[in-house]
């Protein structure tokens, strides 16, 4: 099994290798190469998954060695690695093939297809790996190719603006992971996840909490969490399949998926910090979510407030609901990110809403898949989000009554823009002449369309997932399914979707070109149109601050470093040279006077004249 | 009566090197310059003589056989420099030989 987990892992970076070397000009080739690798991708994860031989198969060996120090490479496949081991395959495939028709026309796509290899190696990486510097190594894998693929139209400076800020910004949360890392070495002595689970104590010091925090930066970062989540909307900027697969099912995931990696390490006040940052994004990324024109940045938003659920699952102390809400977002985020993928594709990449309308007549599959996604996010009843979703909220209800009113008007708002988005490119009257002249795509992309709705609405039956995926989830579910108040949370999230689809309806269903909400509420707008200057107090800070510190340590180093001690030695030295060229005068005869002195001055030294 | 002591012949040497050495400092013609060496080291090996005649050993006499093979080396080699740079430059005179400056 182990070669199966090797083979699987390396064989995208093969295919990416390949692509590099011998296929930049075949753009057909790369891209049947690159849905081949990921379909034998899915085969071997669907082996792995399934194999009955081991519960928990851990196997690892030497990367390379330091002295006494040694890097260890490994595998740990567990009951959350297989799930998710399962969405990235699945997803990936499907994302793969819808990109063979919204990229079919594109000019690049083998550094598309490339960069989409490249993406599930490392992704497959932060899946299997086993201990913390592994995870590191993928993890900055995975924000480049995240990078590569943001920048696939790098001529625009949007999006070439985009994936330089995704980048950096995600740096910023990287460079916490790392410290977290090395402190993790410091007080444990080790990194491997196995070790520390047997390790961790749950006598919270200083060190610990500080060195869980600083872990979580990565998560920060990756999932995009306040104070970082400003990288997010913008990565929108690239090709929307990448979109759905890296900022919506998987690589954003990915943080929380560290999380319940290392769910032992966390201390309880870490824990509640958790809850209610996330909580406080599930809340602040819906008001955001709620004045976008673009269909991306709507999902952009979505998917934020969504991992904010994540977490605040996760900081209850409930990472198999985190986990569960993780897998059910994947398929429903997923799946509206390729229909908005499949609206843009026939509306000529035009991406503003409010010059859609009537395009469920016109493209019907995409519109009901659509619409499936709509309903499972917004927790409908008995589709695949009301089961994740209420199960967080009434975990929340029992445990942390703060969380759950805030997760709760998230909710809420959640229904809202999500019924303002469908009822605004999907109903009334063609606004453009784009959206009048769409028609319904290929099977390509409807096809994924198709599984993926399936997926959303039956992924949220826990107890018909195999025993081999489910297992996690098992015993949070069990617990929240035992919870009191079950029949009243019921109740609650139904009238949260209702509020959302009757208020959507009522205000959204006759509109122009024109938000109404910028009518009639209008500092309302501003103040969610403006998603609380966090852009604007970055900038500044850069721009004011941080940008005039450094011109004042360019200049210090200038002075000092280089001025005083680099060019002043050798300032130095020339100048003991110029003297010293002096006594060159290329004549017999000084040399000869030079001698003597020197005979002479040696005589006096050694006679010991100069010493009394 | 003058008897001449050790301190004579030392003094000889002295006055030896100094005139050789004034002559090399002072001549320009390089083989003037050749022959003040030579005077330099026979004013040494009249030092050394003397002081193996003081000691009682035979040290010094023994050096100065080695002075007189190396200054009997060096002023063949010196002298075939000599005819060679001559033979190029058309000159013995030490200031035309300046060529390695700058």
């Amino acid at each position: 099994m182990v070669s199966v987990a090797l083979c699987m892992l390396f064989l995208p970076l093969l295919s990416a290798l390949v692509t590099l070397l011998f296929l930049r000009k075949n753009g057909s080739f790369a891209s049947l190469l690159s849905v081949c690798t990921s379909g034998a991708i899915l085969i071997m994860a669907l082996s792995l998954i399934f194999d009955r031989n081991a519960d928990t198969l851990a196997w690892d060996t030497t990367w390379f060695q330091l002295g006494g120090w040694e890097l260890r490479f490994g595998f740990l496949i567990d009951a959350p690695c297989r799930l998710l081991l399962f969405v990235v395959a699945f997803v990936g495939f499907l994302i793969h093939v819808f990109s063979l028709g919204y990229m079919g026309d594109d000019s690049a796509r083998p550094r598309y297809f490339g960069g989409l290899s490249i993406f599930m190696f490392s992704m497959l990486g932060i899946t299997l790996a086993d201990n913390l510097i592994m995870i590191f190594v993928f993890w900055e894998l995975v924000g480049f190719s995240s990078y590569l693929l943001i920048a696939h139209y790098f001529k625009t400076d949007e999006s070439a603006n985009a994936s330089r800020k995704a980048f950096i910004v995600n740096r910023i949360g990287d460079f916490g992971f790392l410290i977290g890392i090395i402190l993790t070495y410091w007080v444990y002595g080790t990194v491997n996840l196995n070790e520390l689970a047997d390790l961790a104590d749950f006598s919270p010091s200083l060190a610990t909490t500080t060195l869980c925090l600083l872990l979580a930066c990565g998560f920060i970062g990756k999932s995009a969490q306040f104070p970082l989540h400003v990288w997010l909307p913008d990565a929108m900027a690239g090709p929307t399949p990448v979109s759905a697969l890296i900022h919506a099912a998987t690589m954003v995931a990915a943080g929380v998926y560290l999380l319940i990696r290392i769910d032992f390490l966390f201390t309880e006040d870490a824990l509640g910090l958790i809850a209610f940052m996330g909580a406080l994004m599930g809340l602040y990324a819906g008001f955001c979510a709620l004045v976008q024109r673009d269909i991306k940045k709507i999902l952009a938003y979505s998917t934020l407030s969504q991992l904010g659920y994540m977490a605040a699952a996760f900081g209850m102390g409930a990472p198999g609901l985190a986990l569960f809400h993780l897998t059910t977002h994947a398929f429903f985020k997923a799946l509206m990110f390729l229909g908005s993928g499949s609206v843009i594709y026939a509306c000529h990449h035009e991406q503003d809403i409010f010059k859609y309308g009537g395009l469920r007549k016109r493209m019907p599959l995409t519109a009901i898949t659509f619409l499936i996604g709509v309903f499972a996010i917004s927790g409908v009843n008995f589709f695949s989000g009301y089961f994740s979703k209420d199960a967080i909220l009434l975990w929340a209800y029992n445990f942390n009554l703060p969380v759950f009113i805030l997760l709760y008007a998230g909710a809420i708002l959640t229904s809202i823009y999500m019924f303002r988005l469908y009822f605004v490119s999907f109903e009334g009257e063609s606004r453009s002449e784009y959206a009048q002249g769409a028609k319904e795509n290929s099977i390509l992309m409807t096809g994924p369309l198709i599984l993926l709705g399936i997926l959303s609405i039956f992924g949220g039956y826990f107890s018909i997932y195999p025993i081999e995926l489910g297992s996690f989830l098992r015993a949070d579910l069990s617990i929240s399914d035992a919870l009191p108040n079950h029949m009243w949370m019921v109740v609650l999230g139904t009238i949260a979707w209702v509020v959302g689809l009757l208020f959507s309806r009522l205000t959204y269903s006759r509109v122009s070109n024109s938000d109404p909400l910028s009518k009639g509420l209008p500092a309302f707008f501003e103040i969610c149109q403006s998603r609380l200057f966090f852009d604007e107090i970055y900038h500044f800070f850069i721009s004011k601050i941080y940008d005039p510190f450094c011109r004042f340590l360019e200049v210090m180093e200038l002075l000092f470093i280089s001025g005083l001690m680099v060019r002043g030695s050798a300032g130095l030295a020339a100048l003991l040279s110029m003297l010293s060229k002096l006594c060159y005068s290329g004549r017999m005869h000084t040399y000869v006077f030079w001698f003597l002195l020197g005979t002479v001055g040696f005589l006096i030294y050694s006679s010991g004249l100069i010493n009394q | 009566m003058l008897t001449i002591t050790p301190y004579h012949f030392l003094i000889l040497s002295i006055l030896l090197v100094g005139v050789g050495f004034l002559g090399l400092l002072i001549r320009r013609n390089i083989l003037l310059m050749l022959m003040s060496l030579e005077l330099m080291l026979n004013g040494i090996n009249i030092a050394l003589i003397t002081f193996s005649r003081v000691g009682n050993n035979l040290d010094g006499s023994i050096f100065v056989f080695f002075i007189m093979t190396v200054a009997a080396a060096e002023v063949a080699v010196g002298l075939a420099l000599l005819v060679a740079l001559f033979k190029k430059r058309k000159s013995v005179l030490s200031d035309d030989m300046a060529l390695l400056k700058n």
